[in-house]
């Protein structure tokens, strides 16, 4: 069971963390835009962290499955080729896990 | 509208770790945002500290600033519909809103937020009322986490000038899961963060979100 005021102490600080990073360009807009550094970043960075976040997430999962990384692999190469031909993140999000629950769930049976 | 199926997932995977039906709809009104919200629920139901889980949101949700970066001057003026739809910059009302054209009304640009916001709050009650009727063993689940930043991850690389942050990130994993697997998110980040400001830039002036 989880506590509540825990739960909600989370929830809180979440909640902060995240208007805060949405916020920050609209209160210090003159800094951040007169900084190249911070520009040369915006480019970088998003395509970097979500690469990263995604590796981390495949690794986690993967470690997690006694039965190899094949069903990790071929859903996400499903969510990839997908999202690239069609672009819509909802079907390629929905199609790629559907896929791995049925992986994953026959596979632990055979 | 599409966000019903993905905040129905949510609600489900917070309620069947444990959480009441409640405080999975307070995370999507409070927070709004979805991948941290997936991310939280292992760590919260592992107690984790609020300091590391705070901390692993700001690392999901970085790429918020740069969005608001590319719209400083496009959301309005007055106060409540600014802040509004500040705090309800997620990636889906951030790629409607750039699609609009220039001069659409302040109520059209709420109302495109507030609808987001409602399908993902809708999303989570269904999925949270049908989370707490019963306990359902279906591994995988929570592969939407690992799916949703591979979308994320295409459409960031579509719109980059080039495709070296990705390449740079999967050596920086790399290196990282070599030198200390338990901590390898945290120092492959620190490692592309390092790339990054030494990267030669190309000459484009745009701020890519």
């Amino acid at each position: 069971m989880i506590d509540t005021r825990y739960a909600l102490g989370v929830l809180v600080a979440m909640a902060l963390v995240t208007f805060g990073l949405r916020a920050l360009p609209f209160l210090a807009a003159r800094f951040l835009q007169s900084h190249p550094l911070v520009q040369r970043l915006g480019r970088f960075l998003p395509l970097a962290i979500m690469t990263l976040l995604l590796l981390h997430t495949l690794v986690g999962s993967a470690s997690d499955n006694p039965s190899g990384p094949w069903a990790e692999l071929a859903a996400i190469a499903t969510v990839v080729a997908l999202q690239w031909w069609r672009r819509q993140p909802l079907l390629s999000i929905l199609a790629g896990t559907a896929l791995y629950v049925l992986l994953r769930n026959t596979t632990l049976m055979a | 509208m599409g966000y019903v199926p993905l905040g129905m997932v949510f609600g489900f995977l917070f309620v069947q770790a444990g959480a009441p039906w409640w405080l999975a709809l307070t995370a999507s009104v409070l927070v709004f945002a979805g991948a941290s919200q997936f991310m939280m629920v292992p760590m919260l139901a592992a107690g984790m500290p609020v300091a590391a889980i705070a901390l692993a949101t700001l690392v999901v949700n970085l790429r918020h600033v740069f969005y608001g970066l590319s719209l400083l001057d496009k959301l309005p003026a007055k106060p409540w519909a600014r802040w509004y739809l500040v705090f309800a910059l997620t990636d889906e009302t951030y790629s409607v809103l750039t699609t609009l054209p220039a001069g659409t009304s302040t109520r059209q640009m709420v109302t495109v937020a507030l609808l987001n916001q409602g399908w993902w709050v809708l999303g989570t009650l269904l999925g949270a009322v049908i989370g707490s009727q019963a306990q359902i063993g279906l591994a995988g689940l929570d592969f939407a986490l690992a799916a949703l930043f591979a979308v994320l991850a295409v459409e960031q690389w579509r719109s980059a000038d080039s495709a070296a942050p990705l390449w740079v990130a999967i050596v920086s994993y790399a290196i990282a899961w070599v030198l200390m697997p338990q901590q390898a998110l945290l120092i492959a980040i620190a490692l592309s963060v390092l790339t990054g400001l030494f990267w030669p830039t190309t000459n484009s002036q745009k701020v890519t979100p």
